[in-house]
């Protein structure tokens, strides 16, 4: 048991060593090496154009049962107006970077992971490095890059569409007064709630795009490797998802906090 | 050209290479040959830095390169090519961006220069206007032609061959081999060529190295190791299993 559990937390450790290796050489490349802008626009494309769908369902339907759900507890209390307000003070805080996280590190990670994956098994990665073309350079900065700054704007996207939908649910069939409804959202949501959610999606970009591109470079053993890249790099980008939101919570209420 | 100098190299718990020693001479094409499992592709990638060994060096020219890192390999790899077992094609590019990208990578920008060398290339392998052409459309010989017009494209000083006949019919085989003595002759470049098939070695070598349990057996050219009595040698050449025929004996 103790043999185990220590042999977990080597491992454990193991990981996160090679992932912050691996987030070493990438700045350094992002510094040293020229940036491929054509394969950045790719990944833009492949990250934020090809999640449209993905997103947007996530965001609408979320924000629309989150006021189904707000308005039956709030209707007992006399409280239907304020609907809108905890459903968008919801959305930016925890319910759309989170969503839209773990939405995006199962379709765009998972590709990530299993691309990445099986070039390093087909020797394609040897066939880069064997070509004077750093790995690091050609394939995880783009990716990288590509997250970081998609994740913001598809969590933006998510987060408007969820409050439209919310808007739609609640006043259009729940028949919340429209003006009321506003008001009450106006007035609870802050600035501060903006910068949170686009921190989170920051955060949750970085992640996933990390643990994805480590997957596919670490991929091994032929076909079975491959497919346990994505796999585990899906399985780990929501799980560190769901940890990091946690404490990324407790930090960014000191950094943001409510009522100021 | 190249020296290789005491190399050592453990993968798990297996000692691939044992303290190898090996010059090759420039312009010379040498094979290295050895059973499937000897470390013949592992000693291959230590002299494009594609891996790192345990103890011993790696000379190019009269550069070591046994320390270096990824980035100051760079400068190495643009002189030494390498052909891979499976040609390692980059399946998201055509023929044509495969045999281009190293052209774009060393920065010329001209689609005229880089249109007539990728045609050159394809030439040199016999694949003259397959440009347009996907990986997964060809052939296992025509994707390493299409691997080794990528090597070339570059005009490399070395060329490394892994394994250019496994996997081949022997027409195909055959044909890679006239190839390699080929481009041998025309780009005047150094040869290492990795393989176990005979035929391969026989055709294309000026002196061959046999591997055998981690170390240079034998180097010397076609005649003396056809002329070897050494057991080890002749079971290799008449394609033997020692370990067979002692245990059929024995029943």
């Amino acid at each position: 048991m103790v043999t185990a559990l220590g042999r977990a937390a080597l491992s454990f450790i193991s990981y996160i060593g090679e992932l912050a290796i691996l987030v070493y050489d990438t700045i350094r490349a992002m510094m040293v090496a020229p940036i491929r802008w054509r394969l950045f626009s790719d990944q833009i494309v492949e990250v934020g154009w090809r999640s449209q769908f993905v997103v947007i369902v996530t965001g609408m339907f979320t924000g629309a049962v989150l006021t189904a759900q707000t308005f039956f507890q709030f209707a007992l209390l006399g409280m239907k107006s304020g609907t809108g307000s905890v459903v968008a003070v919801s959305l930016f805080r925890e319910l759309g970077p989170v969503l839209t996280g773990l939405m995006v590190a199962g379709r765009v990670g998972a590709a990530i992971a299993a691309e990445i994956g099986t070039m390093k098994v087909t020797e394609q990665i040897d066939a880069l490095r064997s070509l004077a073309v750093h790995p690091i350079d050609y394939l995880a900065v783009p990716r990288v890059l590509a997250l970081i700054i998609s994740m913001p704007l598809l969590v933006a996207e998510s987060i408007g569409l969820g409050i439209c939908a919310s808007y739609f649910v609640g006043v259009h069939i729940l028949g919340i007064s429209g003006p009321f409804f506003l008001e009450n959202l106006y007035r609870y949501l802050g600035a501060r709630d903006i910068k949170m959610a686009l921190c989170k999606a920051f955060c949750f970009g970085v992640v996933i795009a990390f643990v994805s591109c480590h997957q596919g470079l670490n991929a091994k053993d032929g076909a079975v490797g491959v497919g346990r890249a994505p796999t585990e790099a899906v399985v780990i980008s929501s799980l560190a998802i769901l940890v990091l939101n946690f404490f990324l919570t407790l930090l960014l209420n000191v950094i943001f906090p409510y009522g100021q | 050209m190249i020296t290789i100098k005491q190399l050592t190299k453990t993968l798990g718990s297996q000692r691939v290479l044992q303290g190898v020693d090996l010059e090759i001479v420039r312009g010379e094409t040498c094979v290295v040959l050895g059973r499937s499992g000897s470390g013949k592709s592992v000693l291959l990638k230590h002299l494009i830095g594609l891996m790192q060994p345990d103890s011993g060096e790696v000379w190019i020219g009269d550069e070591n390169i046994t320390n270096l890192s990824e980035r100051q390999l760079g400068p190495i790899r643009k002189k030494v090519g390498m052909l891979f077992q499976s040609g390692a094609l980059f399946d998201s590019m055509s023929v044509g961006e495969n045999i281009a990208f190293p052209l774009r990578e060393a920065g010329i920008k001209s689609a005229k220069e880089i249109s007539e060398r990728v045609a050159e290339a394809l030439e040199m392998v016999d694949l003259a206007g397959e440009e347009r052409k996907m990986p997964e459309n060809l052939s296992g010989g025509m994707r390493k032609r299409v691997g080794l017009a990528r090597t070339i494209v570059g005009r490399p000083a070395c060329i490394l061959y892994d394994e250019p006949t496994t996997g081949l019919d022997p027409i195909a085989s055959d044909s890679i081999n006239r190839l390699i003595r080929r481009l041998q002759k025309r780009l005047q470049v150094t040869s290492v060529v990795v393989t176990h098939d005979m035929r391969t070695a026989f055709t294309t070598a000026d002196r061959i190295a046999m591997l055998h349990e981690g170390r240079i057996y034998f180097h010397g050219n076609a005649d003396a190791l056809n002329a070897s009595t050494d057991p080890v040698i002749a079971d290799f050449i008449e394609g033997r299993a020692r370990e067979v025929e002692e245990a059929t004996h024995r029943e």
